[in-house]
């Protein structure tokens, strides 16, 4: 159940904690606006994980990836003035997430590199190599390795297409609020992400002959609908 | 439609981004064609794939973010989040109220510089000896005798005969006492520091004459009301007789 801003009572005691769950996240910002700090502790519980998802698949690097969910939560409180109903929420929270990603990347890319002598090729040409992802495929595989595995696959599609792929498998992000996030032209986020489908697929194609890693796969479907269950 | 197109419209279809008449294109193609049904198909696990290996955030996550944010807050209102900061910030603070304050003293310095004058060295222009100074300073001393506020209260006047600025403070005090003897307090300061120390030298030996005179005085009305107040006991005493 939705309440909109005009359906609070006014007047009335801040709601608990708990009470927060029925709010939408734009109702929930109002409310950290409004001083209410709980409010912010309710966002932080829902977009924690979402965030931390997303800059991991970033950035590869699960520290760097705390530190930047940090980073963008602790912006979201402190320019919580500046956040008006006109964007989702989520769609602003994924925009300062971008942007400290991007340029958490582009400062790695500044660093000084060992330089081959034989150019390297660009990131798009560059071969997609899907053997050494799974080294024997009649090996069973738990949700770690599979994990890693799918972390390691998506970390090699190039990041101009990572981005908007990663906004709508990870986050579902509809592809207008991807072009809001990103500053992208429509028909560039429908390229980038076909782009990026194309390649993931061609990435795991190996691991989809492994019938133990989709057996995995359902096993960790039914733990989380069980979970999802026992939460309602 | 052909395989390319249709693979292209595939992930496009599977967020419902499609226009309805593709849509039908699409189902009617894949419907005959087994490779476009597969790719379909791995599209859809590697979406699974993805769901599911979402990567799961540290327990203390909550707590280091409180941290971050209080540090951030501190930050944001301008206070130091590092003590050894705010020591620094401080000594800067000692330094500008420091500042402030030399700047203050050497203000005050240089009016009662200006205000006593030069030391030793030629005489300026308005000085006036202690011995002459009412005779040089006749407005100073009409304005004293008659007790005149207004222009005349002025510390600066311009209408010294000899020409130059003399500066003048003016009480206009006067004094009148039983023995009917009058004590004015004229004071005036003439540009030179040693007239201006004999006339407060001359000043001091007035008030301490003054000082005894009334101490007498008070003793002699204690002494008058003691005796008045025993005179008066026996005028009543003799009254109730």
């Amino acid at each position: 159940m939705n309440f909109s801003r005009d359906e609070k009572p006014v007047g009335s005691s801040p709601p608990r904690r708990a009470d927060f769950g029925e709010y939408r996240d734009e109702d929930l910002i109002v409310m950290v606006q409004e001083g209410q700090k709980k409010a912010f502790d309710e966002l932080v519980a829902r977009y924690k994980g979402r965030l931390f998802s997303f800059i991991l698949r970033m950035v590869k690097d699960p520290g760097l990836a705390e530190e930047l969910t940090q980073e963008t939560l602790i912006r979201v409180y402190i320019h919580a003035a500046k956040y008006r109903e006109i964007a989702k929420f989520s769609t602003w929270v994924f925009t300062i997430a971008t942007n400290l990603v991007r340029n958490k990347m582009r400062q790695r890319s500044r660093r000084p590199r060992m330089v081959s002598l034989n150019p390297a090729p660009d990131e798009d040409e560059m071969p997609v190599d899907p053997a050494d992802l799974v080294a024997d495929p009649s090996e069973s595989i738990h949700r770690e390795e599979l994990a890693d595995l799918i972390n390691e696959a998506t970390s090699r599609i190039p990041e101009k297409y990572r981005i908007p792929f990663l906004l709508r498998e990870v986050e579902q992000l509809s592809y207008e609020e991807i072009q809001q996030v990103t500053g992208l032209k429509l028909g560039t986020v429908r390229s980038r992400i076909n782009r990026a489908r194309t390649r993931f697929r061609l990435l795991i194609k190996p691991m989809l002959k492994n019938e133990s890693l989709l057996e995995e796969l359902e096993r960790i479907e039914a733990r989380a609908a069980e979970e999802k269950n026992n939460d309602q | 439609m052909r395989c390319n197109k249709a693979t292209g419209y595939l992930s496009q279809g599977m967020d419902e981004q499609l226009p309805p008449d593709v849509t039908v294109e699409l189902t009617r193609h894949l419907d005959g064609c087994e490779s476009c049904q597969a790719y379909r198909e791995d599209l859809l696990v590697a979406r699974r794939l993805i769901t599911a290996t979402e990567p799961e955030i540290s327990e203390n996550f909550e707590w280091k973010l409180q941290l971050r944010l209080n540090q951030a807050m501190q930050q944001a209102v301008g206070e130091s989040a590092y003590p050894w900061e705010s020591d620094e910030a401080d000594r800067w603070h000692w330094f500008r109220n420091f500042g402030a304050a030399t700047a203050v003293g050497l203000a005050a310095v240089l009016a009662l510089a200006m205000f006593i004058g030069p030391v030793g060295g030629p005489q300026a222009p308005g000085f006036v000896a202690p011995g002459n100074l009412a005779q040089n300073t006749p407005s100073l001393v009409r304005s004293a005798s008659s007790g005149a506020v207004g222009s005349d209260r002025l510390p600066f006047r311009l209408d010294n005969p000899r020409g130059g600025l003399q500066r003048s403070v003016s009480t206009g005090a006067n004094a009148v006492f039983t023995g009917g003897e009058r004590f004015s307090l004229n004071r005036g300061w003439s540009g030179g520091n040693t007239s201006d120390l004999m006339t407060i030298q001359r000043l001091k030996a007035q008030n301490q004459q003054l000082n005894h005179r009334m101490r007498l005085l008070q003793q002699e009305v204690l002494r008058l009301r003691a005796k008045l107040d025993s005179s008066d006991s026996s005028a009543l005493d003799l009254e109730q007789k």
